[in-house]
């Protein structure tokens, strides 16, 4: 096989593809499609844990104290607290911050007023533990303590959520492996009637003496192609997808934390080429193992 | 010796015996005739000898090594060495003459500036001189048959198959084509060619060999034998 071939063997494979026209639109569709919902998957994934490991590192004891609690008191429950083992720091929240802080989180809602001019929150102590093991433990005796009303803590949703991706990359797995699949077959289904649309052709080059390099490299150029051409469709799609669910999610619940498109893009990139391109290897060699040998 | 059968025999997947026990022998440049009549196994035998079949039983030896043991390189070179041209012509439908040819430089991997050289000099020699940019559907069964024999011989191969090359031809259209087969041989290149046509075959006097029901049944010069 020398290289200088290339220059017979290249428009063949772009020939066949525009001689195949409908079958090539829908196998580099199939592609599109599988790499699109795989990337677009896995997107989701790794936000969803960004925002879990987000909470994580905001994991505290919120101390809600009680309506009758009167300031004075204030000083001797925030010691009462800092001597619990393991707790790092106490923050004291009164209501107006807090409603602030919960205001901004809704992306500057005046939530005062579309509470009728009340502030529900009571005041409250964030406590931060010095481990997110000792979460529990320091909630459980703080919520002995009589001025406190009620204890919350983030780390049901952290489990709930590192729970979800979990689930999200064993279901993300099976079906991307299902979505190859199909794309693999329709690969394989494009190289075939490719073969066989050249069956006489495929005949002449072997009775002349083509090696077996120089007759299957067409296909397996096509095959490469169409993989390439639907990744590099998918790579367009999903990023355009990306960027603009992006915006549309940070303006409307602010806290939600979306990896900006610089941390994602170059990953994306490598997975729906090299996706693309293992695909079309892969589609093309099986047709091209059964049909053909000399 | 160019090519020798020892008790090549063929049956196909379907159970039918096409060929018993055929030993034969062709020397370097000659000219042979396979006769006989239809379903004898004339175009059997010309598969197993460029190798588009391998024998049920017994051996082929070109140049006396056998076909069965070589290595992919190596029917690769066998290849190169054979041309083979056939009834139907088997050209490539949509294409202009030139492609047609230029393909079977293309397959084996020549330089295009090589190329575009030998293929007028090959349509010149069959015949074809300045029809490059014909569309062989547009050509006449004869000039599509020199097409494929150009095609066939571009490569200088040592051995020529042809397989009723004039069976859809004119006697006419055909002797014209025979005497370019016979040119072919005279330059050098060995010739086995099946036909049914008894008018060829008395024509020339050639070596004649006669398959009856898968049988070899006569090895002799000149005439029809059946
Ligand atoms: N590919 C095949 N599979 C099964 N049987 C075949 C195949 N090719 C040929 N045969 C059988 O083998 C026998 C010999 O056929 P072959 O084509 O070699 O004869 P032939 O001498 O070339 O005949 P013709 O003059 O009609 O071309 C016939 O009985 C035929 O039916
Ligand atoms: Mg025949």
């Amino acid at each position: 096989m020398k290289l200088s071939s290339f220059r017979y063997i290249v428009p063949q494979a772009f020939k066949s593809m525009f001689h195949n026209g409908l079958m090539t639109v829908a196998a580099i569709l199939t592609i599109t499609i599988s790499l699109f919902l795989c990337t677009a998957f896995w997107l989701l994934i790794i936000n969803v844990d960004a925002n879990a490991r987000q909470i994580e590192d905001d994991v505290r004891v919120l101390a809600y104290l009680s309506e009758d609690t009167t300031e004075d008191q204030y000083a001797a429950i925030e010691e009462e607290i800092l001597a619990i083992p393991g707790v790092a720091s106490c923050e004291f929240v009164g209501k107006d911050e807090g409603i602030k802080e919960l205001e901004a989180r809704f992306g500057g809602v005046d939530l005062e007023e579309t509470l009728g001019g009340e502030n529900p929150l009571p005041d409250r102590f964030s406590i931060m533990a010095e481990t997110t093991d000792d979460v529990t433990t320091i909630a459980d005796k703080v919520s002995n303590l009589a001025a406190v009303d009620v204890v919350r803590y983030g780390e049901g949703t952290v489990e709930k959520l590192f729970a979800l991706t979990d689930t999200m990359r064993r279901v993300g797995v099976a079906v991307m492996i299902l979505l190859a699949l199909a794309a693999v077959v329709l690969i394989a289904m494009t190289i075939r009637l490719a073969v066989m649309a050249r069956k006489k052709e495929i005949m002449v080059m072997k009775w002349v003496g083509a090696t077996n390099a120089f007759i299957r490299l067409p296909f397996l150029l096509e095959g490469i192609f169409l993989g390439l051409f639907g990744g590099l469709l998918a790579l367009v799609l999903v990023l355009l997808a990306y960027v603009n669910a992006g915006d549309y999610l940070a303006s409307t619940i602010s806290f939600v934390l979306v990896l900006d498109i610089g941390q994602v893009w170059l990953n994306t990139l490598v997975f729906t080429l090299a996706a693309g391109l293992l695909l079309g290897i892969f589609g093309s060699l099986f047709p091209l193992a059964r049909f053909m040998d000399v | 010796m160019l090519i020798q059968t020892v008790s090549l025999g063929k049956k196909y997947k379907n159970g039918i015996v096409a060929l018993y026990d055929i030993d034969l022998s062709i020397d370097y440049g000659e000219f042979v005739f396979l006769t006989g009549e239809s379903g004898a196994g004339k175009s059997t035998l010309i598969r197993l000898l460029f190798r588009e079949e391998l024998p049920s039983s017994g051996q082929i030896l070109i140049s006396g090594r056998s076909t069965m043991r070589l290595s992919k390189k190596d029917i690769v070179r066998l290849r190169r060495n054979t041309g083979v041209v056939f009834q139907d012509f088997r050209l490539m439908e949509r294409s202009t003459v030139f492609d047609n040819v230029a393909f079977a430089l293309k397959a084996v991997e020549r330089p295009w500036d090589e190329i575009k050289k030998r293929v007028p000099r090959v349509l010149e020699r069959v015949g074809l001189a300045g029809r490059e940019q014909e569309n062989v559907m547009h050509l006449s069964g004869g000039e599509q048959q020199r097409v494929a024999i150009a095609r066939a011989i571009i490569n200088n191969p040592i051995i020529l198959f042809a397989d009723e090359p004039t069976g859809d031809l004119d006697p006419r259209t055909s002797m014209e084509l025979m005497e370019l087969f016979n040119e072919i041989n005279e330059q050098g290149t060995t010739l086995v060619m099946a036909t049914h046509d008894k008018n060829i075959v008395d024509t020339y006097n050639k070596r004649v060999l006669t398959l009856s029901a898968g049988r070899l049944i006569s090895d002799s010069v000149g005439g029809w034998q059946l």
